[in-house]
């Protein structure tokens, strides 16, 4: 039984944006739960009304840009901003945006590079993630370690409490140490903490040339081992990213092998040198059909097909497992990678980001993530890392032998949670426990 | 004053010489870089992480507040011990446990001199980028706590950009780990986020995780000197304009022109109204090209513009800058500084509302900016012991907050808030947003414990 009263929902949003019939809901909803409704608000206000009136209902409420993960929320409401997508202010001075947060990623990015700027985050999923989902996530992806993770192009935010008040906060500065770090807290909070209602989005000029070079290995270890020769000559590209050839194919078609894509993002003349350095480099460990992309089309198609392989990656959390070491200690990791999957070529799905020293495994069906995650989690630490998140936390704890740790950091977080949603009522599939 | 068994139990945890409880001693941990000071119960310089939770454990039996202390630099208050409280001084845990080049990590502990382990990284060709200017005397403890700044924010950003994890002792003295040391270790909310820049009101960090990267390999320095401090900011906004981020636009108004040359003997014309430091960094075929763009905007509107040729004529140019601070006490005994902070295409207007308290208030302030992230430093002089006068100059850095928040600010751009600007922060803040603050410190500290009356009042 739902108590979720819909004429109250027409009311505040008006009768078009309420949709409670399940064939028309569908295209709204990911994950088995079965909300009573779908409601689209068209501004802050109307956000805060619908939350407000859940609280009083006690209603659990989750929130999505354009599609809403339905878990936790059987019998409450599914709020989709796709409504809210406009870019309310391009400042070309300030280097920065104020943007709504059911604008598209893909649509963000469009506008800014018509307007001659760069927003480096890349979209978690290419067609559906929202702007206020990629800080929602707030992930750091293979572009992070040149441009820095996703929070750090937030510089302030307007959000709806999960009490309804509406929280603004931030400004145009580039450097603000003002009050405790609220805005950047907020970012990974998927959520929990508030909806996002406005984004102040701080923006970089367009590099003055982009360019990539790709090349083809025989398998992961000698594809990986260009890298490592990579950091130890200095030369730190955009992406330094590898896939194995199980996934090749999806990012760039009739890939016969492991493939090396290294994006180069800067000025001319450097980028120019860069590119035959790290070509050589490639040719030299092993890559064949290793080639230089110049052109503009060619380019983006290999950076979409990239984007694609790790969306389909983040589509499925159930199913793989990432973890982080040093980066230079990427070929021991592999190496004990293997002994654990058989052949990463074969594997369902192998990605490396070689500038954070991060791997993203596709599991095969029926694996025992959990274990496996324990035995990787061990494996990563010995090399200076762990599995990412909160899972990886637990596993470090276990090392330690530290529930203590474990036991404080989840009361600390759900105390915090707490605090924010008195009633539980935002996000509540959204878990702090791992 | 602290009973005869709490400090018998302090001298068992860390041992008897890291205990101060007399007079003197006690004075030396009253001040801070503001005009500020307290008197704490007593000074505890623990060793270990392990020593820290006995501490806050003890602390915590009796009821006795903690304020964290590095190097004691700051210009917030954000280490005076306000209230009945003992301070607990990181300066003994000055150990760097790691520096992993390869891997972009180093591991130290709080009160380690960012000087200090600039020195380490720089024998392996490597940098911690955040150097505020205090970063030959303040911790990386401080620098957390403050969530310092520095010179080089434009392009790298500032401290909180740089913290990979944290080790902390919470105010129940339990200790948890934050992050690690990459991107992704953050455990579902990004507690070090949070961390960083709480001045120690959540909790005790007993060690960090640091992101290092590798030292540019080329750098150019550039001078440029206008007539005028709108003409700097017009160049600056032209550069920006242009695409090219440099790692430094540091700007001085002919005040600190004067006090400077005074000292430096720069050569620096005693009639200009501003310069400019202008420095880019990156790979050495980029170079050029950015220099001559920057030369080609500065020219048109600057009355000289020089580019360094040797690392003497870039000494050259930093001497004045680094010395900004220090000179002007050759006016005035006294000054009180400001990190206002201004979304950059304000700047022309938050200088025009530096005259204009200068002039409201009829006291002398000399302007030392980070122009590209629209951070001025107003310096405001006067002379501590005329009271009279140290009203004024405290009604007039009021003024300047508000004229900041008017052109859509921040009181704080890198100095923090602690004690001194705590006052302005609810003209800051929405009260959903002060309320906000309120929620993550009871998370942390209900029993308001840690560094208690700094940034918020629970």
């Amino acid at each position: 039984m739902s108590n979720v009263n819909i004429s109250k929902l027409k009311g505040i949003v008006g009768d078009a944006n309420v949709i409670d019939s399940p064939s028309e809901m569908a295209k709204y909803l990911k994950g088995q739960g079965k909300p009573a409704v779908v409601v689209l608000p068209g501004n802050t206000s109307e956000v805060s009304s619908i939350v407000k009136l859940a609280n009083e209902q006690n209603v659990k409420l989750a929130v999505g840009g354009a599609v809403v993960d339905t878990l936790g929320i059987t019998g409450g409401i599914a709020m989709v901003m796709s409504r809210m997508n406009q870019i309310l202010e391009m400042d070309h001075l300030n280097l920065v945006a104020v943007v709504e947060p059911g604008l598209l990623h893909k649509e963000f990015l469009l506008k800014v590079a018509e307007a001659g700027l760069n927003f480096p985050p890349e979209p978690y999923e290419v067609e559906t993630s929202s702007v206020g989902g990629c800080f929602a996530i707030g992930d750091s992806d293979s572009k992070s370690f040149e441009y820095g993770p996703t929070r750090t192009f937030l510089l302030g935010f307007e959000m709806v409490l999960p009490t309804g008040e509406i929280l603004d906060i931030g400004n145009k500065c580039i450097k603000n140490v003002s009050g405790l770090d609220f805005i950047h807290f907020a970012v990974g909070s998927q959520g929990t903490f508030g909806i996002f209602t406005k984004l102040l989005v701080k923006l970089l000029p367009a590099p003055e040339a982009k360019k990539a070079v790709i090349g083809t290995f025989a398998s992961m270890h000698k594809a990986n081992a260009t890298f490592n020769t990579l950091i130890k000559r200095n030369v730190h590209p955009t992406r330094m990213n590898l896939i194995n050839a199980s996934l090749a194919k999806t990012a760039k078609s009739g890939t016969e092998g492991q493939l090396v894509i290294i994006d180069l993002q800067g000025f001319k003349e450097s980028g120019k040198n860069i590119a035959n350095e790290v070509a050589t480099v490639l040719t030299l460990g092993g890559g064949f059909d290793v080639k230089i992309i110049e052109d503009e089309v060619e380019y983006e198609q290999l950076i979409n097909g990239w984007l694609k392989v790790r969306a389909d990656l983040n589509a499925k959390p159930a199913q793989t497992v990432e973890f982080v070491v040093g980066p230079m200690k990427m070929p021991q990791a592999l190496a004990q990678l293997e002994a654990l999957t058989g052949d990463l070529g074969a594997y369902p799905g192998v990605i490396v980001e070689g500038l954070l020293g991060y791997v993203c495994l596709a599991l095969p069906e029926g694996t025992d993530k959990l274990a496996l995650a324990t035995k990787l989690n061990k494996l990563a630490m010995s090399l200076g890392g762990n599995v990412k998140g909160l899972l990886g936390h637990k596993l470090k704890a276990e090392v330690y032998n530290d529930a203590e740790m474990w036991k404080q950091t989840t009361s600390l977080l759900s105390e915090l949670r707490q605090q924010f949603d008195p009633k539980g009522i935002l996000n509540p599939g959204v878990s702090l426990e791992a | 004053m602290l009973s005869q068994t709490v400090v018998k139990r302090l001298k068992e945890i860390v041992g008897e010489k890291n205990v101060v409880t007399d007079k003197v001693g006690l004075l030396t941990y009253g001040y801070d870089g503001t005009l500020l000071s307290g008197e704490a119960l007593g000074v505890v310089s623990p060793q270990t992480t392990e020593q820290v939770v006995e501490v806050v454990k003890l602390m915590n039996e009796h009821n006795i507040k903690l304020v964290p202390r590095g190097a004691g630099t700051n210009e917030s208050g954000g280490t005076i011990p306000s209230e009945e409280s003992v301070v607990i001084s990181f300066t003994k845990m000055t150990k760097i446990h790691e520096i992993d080049t390869e891997n972009f990590v180093a591991v130290v502990e709080p009160g380690v001199i960012n000087f200090d382990l600039q020195v380490e990284l720089e024998k392996k060709k490597f940098y911690f980028p955040p150097d505020p200017s205090s970063y030959k005397a303040s911790t990386i403890g401080g620098n957390v706590g403050e969530c310092s700044g520095g010179p080089k924010c434009f392009k790298y950003g500032v401290t909180r950009d740089y913290i990979l994890g944290l080790e902390v002792v919470l105010p129940n003295g339990k200790v948890i780990q934050t992050g690690g040391r990459n991107f992704q270790s953050e455990p579902g909310y990004d507690l070090t986020r949070i961390i960083v820049g709480a001045e120690g009101t959540l909790g005790l960090v007993t060690k960090v995780f640091v992101r290092i990267i590798p030292i540019p390999r080329a750098k150019k320095t550039m001078l440029a000197i206008y007539d005028k401090v709108e003409d700097a900011s017009q160049t600056v906004a032209d550069i920006v304009a242009a695409g090219i981020i440099p790692t430094t636009l540091e700007l001085m108004d002919n005040l600190l022109i004067n006090t400077t040359e005074d000292f430096t003997h720069a050569g620096i014309p005693r009639d200009a109204g501003a310069v400019l430091i202008i420095e880019v960094d990156g790979y050495p075929e980029d170079m050029d090209g950015q220099v001559k763009t920057i030369g080609e905007i500065a020219k048109t509107i600057a009355k000289e513009f020089k580019v360094a040729q040797s690392a003497v004529e870039v000494d050259q140019i930093w001497t004045s800058r680094r010395s900004a601070f220090g000179s002007v006490a050759r006016v005035r005994p006294s000054y009180g500084v400001n990190d206002i902070t201004v979304p950059r295409s304000n700047f022309p207007k938050a200088i025009e509302g530096v005259l204009k308290v200068a002039k409201d208030f009829g006291v002398t302030i000399g302007v030392v900016a980070h122009a590209g992230d629209g951070n001025l430093h107003p310096l405001i002089l006067f002379d501590q012991r005329n009271k009279e006068e140290t009203e004024t100059v405290h009604t007039a850095e009021q003024a300047l907050c508000m004229m900041a928040l008017d052109l859509k600010g921040t009181i704080s751009g890198e100095h923090g808030i602690g004690l001194v600007k705590k006052k302005y922060l609810d003209k800051e803040f929405t009260p959903a947003a002060m309320e906000a603050f309120r929620k993550v410190k009871r998370s942390f500290d209900p029993s308001n414990r840690f560094n208690p009356g700094k940034v918020i009042d629970l």
